[in-house]
């Protein structure tokens, strides 16, 4: 029964379904079912969005000035970002501007956030997916160290260090309490790395485990906590002081100290553990090139880090913008959020109504009922679901599109559309990651290229964070050390009705959000985030995302541990609790389960 | 429990940690826990004898902002707290296992360690449509959720969702999120609110149990009191400044600059428990108020539902108007003002013309 | 005199009464009824005196006065502000107290502001009486030794049950910084079951000063309007105690 999508994709769901609910090691709730033909490789997939929080709706007739704080808590992961887009659409709608250290300050939170999250994403969502934790228990400390020496100076690289780590884990597994390690797929031979390699991925997990939280701590100096710092609509709320009375309580030399050495720790991390790390782990899965999806055909990025204040023009924006369409790498499209016919959210096989579903809508215009159906040929019941009808509604995840095309977004394919836009500060790395595996440039729109992107955006960011911080201090030293603009603060000075759009590239790829005002508080409010791009549905037509695109024609070792889904899908770096976010007010009530 | 019965110091022991080490960190903890050197021995003697709790941590509908905070958890890392302190045996956000495999923990959990495990939820359950706004295997979240606490030993809410549903319980609710000590009535519950809240009073509740093997005390809100009993207001570094008068009246103006009082600009310290002021955030780097924007009340009972996190009289929404009690009492106090005028002027009139009249009477 | 005082005392039919056949008269003599005990005078007017201090300290920590220049230690202007708030607060809650007190051993008129007969029909009657009286329907008010029927639900609503209400958010809002080891937070803790989120319970005693100055204002505008417009006084009677019938 195979049938073949408007987008190039053969889908055969003849075969054996097998289930994988619940997908962890992300945030938030999901479920992938896939048919596995008699070779068990996967012929058809599925990917459901399996929670939704309504935050759209309730940011209805709030101060609009509050929305950063709803919208931040949309996720804890890229704890933030919603926030940056969020006063970046309330500031583009009432047209307030802020100042240059502002800037300058949402750019090093903004790219701390993408360190720290591209770091955590790899050691500890998606390294389990390539190591095996327990085959690091027959490495030879020695030939570890040697390894790690080969591949950088990092200094915690000797046989001592690999030796007590090995005996730590040891003891640990002996104990027979394998906390998260309990139930994984050790011994599987969908890994291929050698034990050392295996142990020092260990150490590394455990190393940035320790790492990660200095990094956030550039949030808490500017933001004042992590997960979930503080903004502000019209600047940001930390003063700076360096040598004035009072300079203690704001940025003052020692917290520009402090922002200074964590940048150069994470720098040398990116550089000598990060890179290197997936550089290696990549040598020894070059033959597992699977999991390119879309992102050889259809990518979409905003583009962000914005190097002049209020300037969010592609020639100010550090990220790339724009869109490439039928993997012609040699056309880049301008994308233009206001327009009408570009973004469009589809809804027939999402579990949400529209008046008629054939058609999208753009975010301005978002209506949103929920409808939770499943489809004909689901199996099981409405709450205890054993097999989903993707021909039906299957997600709360809408479908968006971009002229009617499916896109893949996040860091691979921020990085394809610089690569296409002949940026060198894009090019080069790639290049030379490519070159150093000896991979063709194909080899990069795969599950391995995802990864490595993600790995290659950390050590980019890292530099422009350098960039940034010199540009706060030289602005300081100008004499400028304004943070705020307080001219359209108050509600009294904003216009009866406004609208208005932000957008940043969050680490897992492009976030906009769309808003309407009316007197002085919120009319409606849309956002679309990376996760509803990559984790979408099926359209009308039946295109699919480009999770489900990138599952399709990999063979599984054993389709009963689904090694391979998790790793391909993990190369998304999911956000569930972001991309399944919208509703109508008059959200009707269903069935209750009963509270005891 | 066969082999899993091992202590926690046996552990820490046997991956190199020397006794010495091993004391230094039980005086560490007893000290971070503001108690006595006595405590500390008590503390190393617990270790000493018991195995690794196990603990199962479910996320309903959240963002993961608790998780997140967890592993920033500076003491103890919390690469020690997994491996050397707690058996964190499922925890969706970190384990390698998923679909069956993952599911299977929580079923050997439960009848292995009946009544032996804590269950830390992180988010809530959604009740409408079914619970399906959350589904966890094909099955709404709800039930797994009531299912492992069956068989609990205690229950942490962490953060503000579990706690009081935090902001997808935000008006108007409509996944009708509920706060799990709504669901689960028969096992005691540690809240631990906060959006999310600081590590290492997520790592401090932990170790806590597992140390003094007895469950914190709690306030009236159900909060262990150790972290949870006082205001960021009782212990905010610019309280000088709010007793002396010295606020700051707009963004980044010179009191703003020198550090003053945020009261005016919305600052909800003075209404939020929490230890923001005193443990301050990631490692103690710094905390909402220190870096310049008022507290927002983060790990209060429906602190979403409050109005404007910048308005320091908050609207009042109750009566189908938003105005604060200023506003209102000021418009009451006015109207009333005014009909007592008038009615002051009425009597005056009367009064005249009665006079007028009794004075014609008596011509 | 003293049977008199009884006498109105045990009931103001009788003095209704009076109204009926008392008006035009000019020969009587003015009868004299002492009504406001000692202790009911000076509670009323130490707090009254709590409560305007109370509003005025109250709405200005509502509503911080602008930013002093100079040293934090050098300044206690919103110290001061709260201190007169919490003490006028202590004393408001002790006369209140004392007042509830009195009510058991003073006179009949000390405990009319503690409740309201709602199961008597005259009651009523003599409402309807009253709010006529002052939507200027009838031509002459009738007269009471203690409060008028619509007096009486006023004081009752107005002041006893707001100020109480006051005092218990109060002392709620107090225990915060007391802590919640103090007497205060175990006598008034309870008030957080109600509103676990104390943000409320600031906005509702706010909103509760505002009531009492509505009732104030009545209350005073009442007060005066009756000593001159009714034939008793009332200004005086609550400075020395005695109530006169005029005309
Ligand atoms: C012209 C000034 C005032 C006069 C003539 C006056 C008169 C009275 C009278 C006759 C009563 C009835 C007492 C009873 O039935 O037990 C009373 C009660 C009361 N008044 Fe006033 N009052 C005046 C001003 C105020 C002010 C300024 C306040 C405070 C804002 C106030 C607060 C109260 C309270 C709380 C009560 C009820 C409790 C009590 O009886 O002590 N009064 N007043
Ligand atoms: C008629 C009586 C009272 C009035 C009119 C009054 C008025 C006020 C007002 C307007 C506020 C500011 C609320 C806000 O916006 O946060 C306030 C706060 C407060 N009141 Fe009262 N109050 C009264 C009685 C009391 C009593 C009896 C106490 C008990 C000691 C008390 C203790 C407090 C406390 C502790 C605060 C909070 C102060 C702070 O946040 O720093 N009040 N009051
Ligand atoms: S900044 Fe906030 S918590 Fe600190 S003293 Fe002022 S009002 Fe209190
Ligand atoms: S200071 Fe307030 S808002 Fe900030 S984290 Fe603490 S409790 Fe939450």
């Amino acid at each position: 029964m195979g049938i073949q999508t408007p987008n190039g994709f053969n889908l055969d769901n003849s075969g054996k379904r097998i289930v994988v609910d619940p997908v962890t090691r992300i945030e938030g709730h999901m479920r992938v079912e896939v048919n596995v033909d008699a070779d068990n490789v996967i012929r058809n997939a599925v990917s459901t969005g399996t929670m939704w929080r309504g935050i759209e709706v309730i940011l209805k007739n709030r101060d609009p000035r509050d929305a950063w704080a709803f919208t931040e808590r949309i996720c804890g992961v890229c704890t933030g970002t919603h926030a940056l887009t969020s006063v970046r659409a309330v500031e583009n709608a009432l047209g307030i501007t802020i100042p240059q250290n502002a800037n300058s300050i949402r750019n090093l939170m903004q790219l701390a956030l993408q360190v720290q999250d591209h770091i955590v994403h790899f050691y500890h969502l998606h390294a389990l997916d390539w190591v095996d934790v327990i085959s690091a228990l027959s490495a030879d400390p020695r030939a570890t160290s040697t390894l790690a020496q080969s591949i950088s100076s990092w200094p915690l690289s000797s046989p001592g260090y690999f030796k007590d780590l090995q005996t730590r884990l040891k003891k640990f597994v002996e104990s027979g309490q394998l906390g998260p390690f309990k139930n994984g797929y050790w011994g599987s031979k969908a890994y291929k790395l050698p034990p050392e390699a295996n142990l020092m991925a260990v150490a590394h997990y455990l190393e940035a485990l320790d790492f990660q939280k200095e990094i956030v701590k550039i949030h808490t100096i500017f933001g004042g906590k992590n997960p979930h710092p503080n903004w502000l609509v019209g600047g940001v709320p930390c003063p700076i002081n360096v040598d004035g009375t009072g300079a203690v309580g704001a940025i003052n030399m020692e917290r520009l100290n402090l922002i200074s050495s964590i940048i150069d720790r994470l720098i040398e991390f990116n550089e000598q553990v990060y890179l290197p790390d997936v550089a290696a782990i990549g040598s020894f899965y070059k033959d597992w090139l699977y999991g390119g999806g879309l992102s050889g055909q259809s990518v979409l990025a905003y583009g962000d880090v914005p190097e002049h204040a209020n300037d969010y023009s592609s020639s100010s924006l550090k990220l790339p913008r724009g869109a490439i369409i039928n993997g012609n790498l040699a056309e880049v499209f301008p994308v233009d959020h206001a327009n009408p016919d570009e973004i469009q959210e589809f809804v027939v096989h999402s579990w949400y109504k529209y008046p008629d579903e054939t058609k999208g809508l753009h975010p301005w215009d978002g209506v949103t009922e929920p409808n939770y159906v499943l489809g004909p040929n689901a199996k099981g019941t409405k709450t205890a679901i054993e097999q989903l009808d993707e021909g039906g509604k299957y997600s709360w995840i809408k479908a968006p599109r971009w002229r009617g095309n499916a896109m893949e977004v996040g860091p691979l394919a921020r990085w394809v559309v610089g690569y296409a836009q002949n940026k060198s500060e894009f090019k080069d790395p790639v290049d030379k990651f490519l070159k150093d595996l000896s991979l063709p440039l194909s080899a990069l729109f795969s599950t391995l290229g995802r990864t490595a992107a993600r790995a290659l955006e950390s050590v980019w960011a890292g530099r422009q964070m350098r960039y940034f911080q010199d540009k706060l201090v030289a602005n300081i030293k100008a004499g400028d050390s304004s943070t705020a603009n307080v001219d359209k603060w108050k509600p009294e000075s904003w216009p009866k009705e406004a609208k208005g759009f932000g957008f940043t590239e969050a680490p897992r790829g492009a976030l906009a959000h769309w808003i309407r005002i009316k007197d002085t508080k919120i009319d409606n409010y849309q956002c679309v985030v990376p996760t509803t791009w990559n984790g979408s549905p099926r359209d009308p037509k039946g295109n699919i995302g480009a999770f489900e695109a990138s599952l399709l024609n990999t063979p599984m070792v054993n389709p009963e541990q689904p090694l391979e889904i998790l790793r391909t899908i993990h190369s998304f770096d999911p956000c569930l609790a972001c991309s399944t976010h919208v509703m109508s007010p008059d959200g009707q009530e269903l069935a209750k389960v009963k509270v005891r | 429990m066969g082999a899993a019965t091992e202590t926690f110091y046996s552990v820490i022991r046997r991956q190199g940690i020397t006794r010495r080490s091993f004391h230094k960190f039980c005086s560490l903890t007893a000290t971070s826990l503001g108690l006595g050197p006595l405590a500390a021995s008590r503390i190393a003697n617990a270790l000493e004898t018991k195995p690794r709790v196990p603990v199962i941590w479910m996320h309903g509908l959240e963002c993961t902002c608790c998780s997140e905070s967890f592993i920033r958890s500076a003491h103890p890392l919390v690469k020690d707290a997994v491996l050397s302190m707690i058996s964190l045996d499922y925890d969706d956000t970190i384990m390698a296992a998923a679909g069956h495999q993952a599911e299977a923990i929580l079923e050997e959990t439960r009848a292995k360690h009946k009544g032996q495990y804590i269950l830390a939820v992180e988010g809530n359950p959604p009740l409408n449509e079914g619970g399906m706004f959350c589904i966890d295997g094909g099955k709404p979240f709800v039930e797994k959720l009531k299912m492992m606490a069956d068989d609990a030993m205690a229950i942490i809410a962490w953060g503000a969702c579990a706690s009081w549903g935090c902001v997808q319980a935000a008006k108007p609710n409509p996944t009708q999120a509920t706060p799990i000590d709504r669901i689960i009535t028969n096992k005691p519950i540690i809240k631990v609110p906060g959006c999310p809240p600081i590590a290492e009073v997520m790592t401090g509740v932990v170790t806590f149990i597992i140390t003094f093997g007895k469950l914190p005390e709690l306030d009236r809100q159900g909060r262990p009191k150790m972290f949870y009993s006082q205001r960021i207001h009782d212990k905010c570094y610019r309280r000088p400044h709010f007793d002396a008068g010295q606020f700051v009246a707009e963004w980044d103006d010179e009191a703003a600059r020198n550090g003053y009082c945020l009261y005016k600009m919305g600052c909800k310290g003075p209404t939020t428990y929490n230890a923001c002021s005193t443990v301050r955030w990631n490692g103690g780097v710094s905390f909402p108020i220190q870096s310049g924007h008022g507290c927002i009340g983060c790990s209060e009972d429906g602190f979403w539902d409050k109005g404007s996190f910048y308005d320091r009289l908050t609207d009042i929404k109750q009566f189908g108007i938003e105005k604060n009690a200023d506003q209102i009492g000021m418009a009451a106090a006015g109207a009333v003002g005014a009909a007592v005028a008038a009615h002051a002027a009425v009597t005056a009139v009367k009064r005249l013309a009665s006079k007028r009249e009794h004075a014609d009477h008596n011509s | 005199m003293m049977d008199a005082v009884a006498r109105l005392a045990e009931s103001e039919r009788d003095l209704t009464g009076i109204a009926a056949d008392g008006s035009g008269e000019h020969g009587v003599g003015r009868p004299t009824v002492y009504v406001y005990e000692a202790p009911v005078r000076i509670c009323h007017w130490v707090n009254a005196f709590s409560i305007i201090v109370l509003m005025v300290s109250g709405y200005f920590i509502g509503t911080p006065l602008p930013t002093v220049e100079g040293e934090a230690s050098a300044n206690f202007v919103m110290g001061y502000v709260r201190f007169a708030h919490f003490a006028a607060g202590q004393v408001l809650a002790v006369f209140f107290l004392v007042r509830i007190l009195w009510a058991f051993v003073g006179n009949h008129h000390s405990r009319q502001i503690f409740y309201i007969p709602v199961h008597r029909r005259q009651f009523w009657k003599e409402v309807l009486h009253e709010i006529r009286w002052y939507a200027f329907l009838e031509r002459e008010p009738k007269m009471y030794v203690g409060h008028n029927p619509l007096a009486q639900i006023a004081m009752f609503v107005g002041f006893t049950l707001f100020v109480a209400f006051m005092i218990v958010t109060g002392f709620a809002l107090y225990s915060e910084g007391t802590g919640i080891d103090s007497w205060q937070h175990k006598l008034f803790g309870w008030v957080f079951a109600i509103w676990p989120n104390s943000q409320d319970v600031h906005t509702w005693h706010h909103i509760g000063m505002w009531a009492l100055v509505v009732f104030a204002t009545v209350h005073i505008y009442a007060a005066v309007r009756e000593d001159i417009m009714s034939r008793q006084s009332i200004i005086s009677s609550m400075i020395s105690g005695e109530r006169q019938f005029r005309d």
